[in-house]
């Protein structure tokens, strides 16, 4: 068992004694009812599992839930796919997420959108050319799949976030 | 007691018998365990024992374990023997061998192995450098690139012996969790087959 304290979309949570075989994915779906975050693959290939972690630097990066433990995340601040509206008000990337069609069935959006948001905030400290950015939103999206959209309007959204605003995002 | 129950447990009892005997066979498989140094001493030429024990050595160096993470290529393997894969999901070595930096290794491969997951996990876990590939090379070959200060890290005879057999990530291989062949013998017996090795003048087998 271990004793597991972790920061989710700003609130924190614990201390709650958690087995050491349960995995992150069950943590949020099971424990909490968080199930935005959802199981699709359970081999970290899908991402639809996938979640944001924030470092204390202020870097951020995604992690599968579904085949880590939970006891790995003690300590650590994380968001999901439920804290990126402010008070209902969505993101800029949700908005865009719902213009562009993005998704269909949805199973894999939280995913989308965690990595999206991430390469967002990304972008906003390291801004990129122009001419790159198809390329980085393609590699930054790679290995998160979907069976129903074929992907384009993923990255369209996520393209047009980031041209709506260049100053922030393009050098 | 019933027959039919009698029936279910004397059936219960003679297969977990049986897998006892299988258990022991396995553990018995000189493929899977490691001669002593001792046992070479029979070969009187001390080229040719040092050789023999690169040889014996080598049953680790060329087990999938330590060559899945040792690849030729940009990607790591899962599995062993024929069922040797290109890890799934398809993640890369990256600039420094802890992978893309949108994937580092860590964020799946934790500090331990987690079996719910079937994920393997070490604090290290990484690629070795692709100076170090051990993937489709003899073992002439890899003796030829673990003593050449060139491509071994710069480490010394000495340090290599240290090096397997006692570096956490290199231990793994004996502890590999679920659904992994463990490497053959121990992590101390490997070490002790490289001192011995060494010892004898550190010749690479033809």
């Amino acid at each position: 068992m271990t004793t597991l304290n972790i920061t989710i979309n700003g609130r924190g949570y614990g201390p709650t004694e958690v087995r050491d075989d349960l995995t992150m994915n069950d943590f949020l779906r099971e424990y909490l009812g968080l199930t935005g975050t959802k199981f699709g693959c359970g081999a970290a290939q899908c991402l639809s599992c996938a979640v944001i972690v924030d470092n204390p630097d202020g870097t951020s990066y995604t992690s599968p839930t579904c085949i880590v433990a939970a006891a790995n995340f003690n300590g650590k601040t994380i968001r999901t796919v439920e804290g990126h509206a402010n008070n209902g008000r969505l993101s800029a990337l949700q908005k865009a997420f719902i213009d562009h069609f993005a998704f269909q069935c949805g199973y894999c959006t939280a995913g989308f959108l965690n990595e999206g948001q991430v390469l967002l905030e990304r972008l906003a400290k390291q801004r990129v050319a122009r001419a790159d950015l198809e390329k980085i939103i393609a590699e930054a999206l790679d290995g998160h799949l979907c069976r129903c959209t074929g992907y384009i309007k993923y990255h369209e959204a996520v393209r047009d976030v980031i041209l709506a605003d260049p100053a922030r995002y393009l050098g | 007691m019933r027959f039919d129950t009698r029936v279910k447990l004397l059936t219960a009892g003679l297969i977990l018998l049986l897998s006892q005997f299988a258990a022991i066979a396995a553990s018995d498989d000189p493929s899977r365990s490691l001669a002593s140094p001792e046992s070479f001493a029979a070969i009187g030429d001390t080229t040719a024992r040092s050789a023999a024990l690169f040889t014996e050595a080598g049953k680790v160096l060329s087990d999938a374990r330590c060559v899945n993470c040792h690849p030729a290529g940009d990607r790591p393997r899962q599995g062993e023997g024929e069922l040797s894969r290109l890890h799934q999901p398809p993640v890369v070595r990256g600039e420094d061998g802890f992978g893309a930096p949108a994937m580092r290794c860590p964020i799946c491969h934790q500090q331990t192995n987690f079996d719910p997951g079937r994920v393997p996990g070490d604090p290290a876990w990484h690629l070795a450098p692709r100076a170090m590939a051990w993937e489709g090379k003899t073992l002439a070959q890899i003796c030829a690139q673990i003593k050449d200060p060139e491509r071994n890290g710069g480490r010394s005879l000495e340090e290599i012996v240290h090096h397997v057999g006692t570096d956490h990530l290199v231990g793994w291989a004996w502890s590999p969790g679920y659904g992994r062949q463990p490497a053959p013998g121990t992590q101390q017996e490997a070490g002790e087959l490289l001192a011995a090795w060494v010892k004898t003048g550190a010749v690479c087998p033809n």
